[in-house]
């Protein structure tokens, strides 16, 4: 069944999360009557936060329902932030199928709801510099950035103000400084952990706190973070940056906002004469029904895979391989993070002291690998995130003895350990790559996609050399008893940091996004989620995600009053 | 002597070999005490039996005793083993925890000639402290071995129970409610 609806609306938003939200935001602050399709179900911060559930109120007191969560979100479940609260965060592994082949698996988080992914985030917010921008000019890798980071600073600067990141200004010119608010403390150890390291390294390593979007000071009408802890079960005072929290509450108070929930974009409808999308084809995910929106600019905000998706579904006699994609560059170049290399030592002293509070938030260790001199191994780097901190009752759980002796031992705090976890960049490659499924559909008959990548020698490179200097960061900070991760490279995906697969460029034969993220071969198309990062940098991605997002709705709202789009 | 006086007299003289000094009426004071607080409880389990309940609940109690804080017993714990038996573990391991609870009982019946539940605090206590033992030497090889144990399983939960209960958090481990602030250079508690 399909029902046509007039076209209302100035700007159509597929998805509303992270940069769903934004372009909801600008778009209506810019004027544009704007419908965000979500296909997921609503949710409000006040309704829908549960950070406050302490774990007795909980049937398996944070240990989650195993048999409902491997029956249904044995994918899912893999992410650091799942829990038995958080789960309803994320998709349903069952309704919502992919396949990768036997020997390389993906995580592919994925949340369906208002919010999407802004609501379960990490939440660390980095900028990149020019070493980033230029690093695939420079190394003759995949294809030159459109941009520079002075194309995108004052966007950053924009986004920054808006959503609120508390951290320190470090003067490096690897990771610039933003507009911040106050930083979250380093705890005691941690102190001593970056005064020791800076007096053996200097500049060249630098620890700091980690710029996380949760706030230090009332800003814009938000709450300063009370540190509670579980950011991913929802924030009741609004006091992390999540499209819910922020933005999407900005563009309702324009009046110019339609949020429809449930409703799963399966096509384009695309003009090939005009080279504009006509309409956008949406299935009522509780109904069935399928309905047609049509406005004069679509902002794809989908999340990278989901909107390599539905780019790749969409097939028309002019574009047999999927819309928007005559460079036959959609889906490929598919990168995250990789993680797992690093390592934790023991710090003697401060037995007298501990940490109150959750503090949301750890330290960071800006990139310094091919910063000043150059790596024999590999190219680009990667960053650290970690903290330090003291075991509690945990242990006790599998240590001997009982009766009193062993009661006095659960209130006991151990040693206090520091750990260092790495983040790595990893390089685009055209054969890491999502692909339509021949047979497979999600619940609603969409096509799946089967997904397909694996590390290269650079980033396995990289996972090596983290444990090494994060040894070396430990020994610095006169640590005992270092041990380096033992663990091998993270599951590509596992980061959550999914990105490349509508890549921006220069040139429409190589790309499929020109420098303001407008696809080459759909003008009234603009891609700003994940999908349109050319490379990966190592820094946390969503902040850069949504400073192009803020900049592309500037330029597409010019090209409207221009009469160009 | 009231409950706490003699829990503190047996911190006092070194925690669980005090147990064996003790005069019966003051262990079975003791036992009393535990039981009466959970028999209620008994009747709303979904997995255990009456009898494995209060074999659960006595041994749980001793590897958490109630001392100037609650024990075990009083942070319902055994609820709490027989929601995670019931519901979150596949059939092998309740069969094995099952198994480990009859074989608690036929070698309290082999060595004191009475069932786990019907024996002293102290025999109670030898009993559990063997199987410790077991766990323990296993651990020293291979911890996957010893996470199999019934006992540590046991363990496990009791304390996982115990320290997520509201009376643990709030009056044991004083991590509830939240402190609404961060502080990393705070004092320990003394």
């Amino acid at each position: 069944m399909t029902s046509d609806i007039a076209p209302v609306y100035d700007a159509i938003v597929i998805g509303s999360g992270m940069t769903g939200g934004w372009a909801a935001k600008e778009l209506t602050q810019r004027g544009l009557r704007t419908l965000v399709l979500e296909a997921g179900r609503s949710l409000t911060p006040e309704a829908d936060s549960r950070e406050h559930v302490q774990p007795f109120d909980m049937p398996f007191r944070g240990l989650g329902d195993r048999r409902v969560i491997e029956a249904r979100q044995s994918m899912q479940k893999r992410s650091v932030s799942f829990d038995e609260i958080s789960h309803r965060f994320w998709t349903d592994d069952v309704d919502n199928p992919f396949s990768t082949p036997d020997d390389k698996r993906f995580d592919w988080f994925r949340a369906r709801q208002m919010g999407g992914k802004s609501v379960i985030w990490g939440r660390q917010v980095y900028r990149m510099s020019d070493l980033d921008f230029e690093a695939n000019l420079r190394d003759g890798i995949a294809v030159d950035w459109p941009i520079r980071y002075a194309d995108l600073a004052p966007w950053y600067d924009r986004v920054e103000r808006f959503i609120g990141v508390s951290g320190q200004a470090e003067q490096l010119a690897q990771l610039p400084d933003g507009a911040f608010l106050p930083p979250m403390a380093l705890n005691c150890v941690e102190a001593q952990v970056r005064d020791r390291i800076a007096a053996r390294y200097g500049r060249e390593r630098v620890m700091t706190i980690g710029r996380v979007a949760v706030l230090t000071a009332l800003h814009n009408g938000r709450a300063p973070c009370h540190y509670c802890g579980p950011c991913q079960r929802g924030c009741s005072t609004r006091s992390y940056f999540s499209s819910i929290n922020s933005t999407l509450p900005a563009a309702q108070a324009t009046g110019r906002l339609t949020l429809r929930p449930h409703s799963i974009v399966r096509a384009l409808d695309f003009d090939p004469t005009r080279k504009r999308i006509s309409a956008v084809r949406v299935i009522d995910a509780q109904t069935g029904a399928e309905h047609r929106y049509s406005a004069r600019i679509v902002f794809l905000c989908a999340s990278a895979i989901e909107s390599a998706r539905l780019l790749l579904n969409t097939t028309s006699p002019s574009f047999p391989n999927g819309l928007a994609n005559s460079s036959d560059q959609v889906g490929r170049n598919l990168m995250d993070h990789i993680k797992w290399g690093g390592a934790t030592g023991t710090i003697d002293g401060f037995t007298d002291r501990r940490v109150i509070g959750e503090r949301p938030n750890g330290i960071y260790v800006p990139r310094f690998r091919n910063v000043a001199a150059k790596h024999p191994d590999f190219i680009r780097g990667y960053g650290f995130q970690g903290g330090a901190g003291r075991g509690g009752w945990a242990s006790a759980t599998r240590a001997p003895g009982l009766g009193l002796a062993f009661k006095e031992r659960l209130t006991q705090l151990g040693p206090w350990s520091m750990t260092f976890n790495g983040y790595g960049e990893m390089l685009p490659h055209e054969s890491n790559r999502a692909t339509v499924h021949p047979t497979l559909k999600d619940r609603w008959g969409v096509p799946s996609l089967h997904i397909e990548a694996r590390w290269s020698d650079n980033e396995l490179a990289i996972h090596r050399d983290m444990n090494v200097t994060a040894s070396e960061l430990l020994d610095a900070a006169g640590a005992r008893d270092i041990r380096a991760h033992t663990h091998g490279p993270s599951t590509p995906g596992n980061a959550n940091h999914e990105m490349g697969t509508a890549r921006m460029g220069r040139d429409p034969r190589t790309s499929v996004l020109n420098g303001h993220n407008q696809a080459w071969d759909a003008l009234n198309l603009f891609v700003t989620d994940g999908a349109c990062m050319t490379s990966s940098s190592c820094q946390n991605p969503s902040l850069t995600y949504m400073a192009l997002t803020a900049r592309a709705c500037a330029f597409a709202v010019a090209e409207l009053q221009r009469r160009n789009l | 002597m009231d409950r706490r006086e003699l829990l503190q007299w047996m911190v006092a003289a070194g925690g669980l070999t005090a147990v064996n000094r003790l005069s019966a009426t003051h262990l079975l004071a003791l036992g009393r005490d535990a039981h009466r607080v959970t028999a209620a409880d008994v009747g709303r389990l979904k997995f255990l039996d009456a009898h494995a309940a209060m074999t659960v609940m006595i041994a749980a109690e001793h590897i958490i005793p109630a001392s100037a804080t609650p024990g075990a017993t009083q942070a319902n714990v055994t609820a709490f083993i027989d929601t995670m038996l019931d519901g979150w573990y596949p059939a092998a391991d309740r069969a094995r925890f099952l198994r480990g609870v009859a074989e608690l009982d036929a070698r309290s019946v082999n060595r004191f000639d009475a069932k786990f539940m019907n024996g002293t605090p102290a025999q109670q206590i030898a009993l559990l402290e063997f199987f410790d033992a077991e766990v323990t030497a296993l651990r020293s090889t291979s911890d996957a071995a010893a996470n199999d144990h019934w006992f540590a399983m046991l363990k496990y939960l009791t304390v996982w129970g115990y320290c997520t209960s509201e009376v643990g958090m709030r009056e044991t481990l004083h991590s509830y409610p939240m402190p609404m602030r961060y502080d990393g250079n705070a004092q320990v508690r003394s």
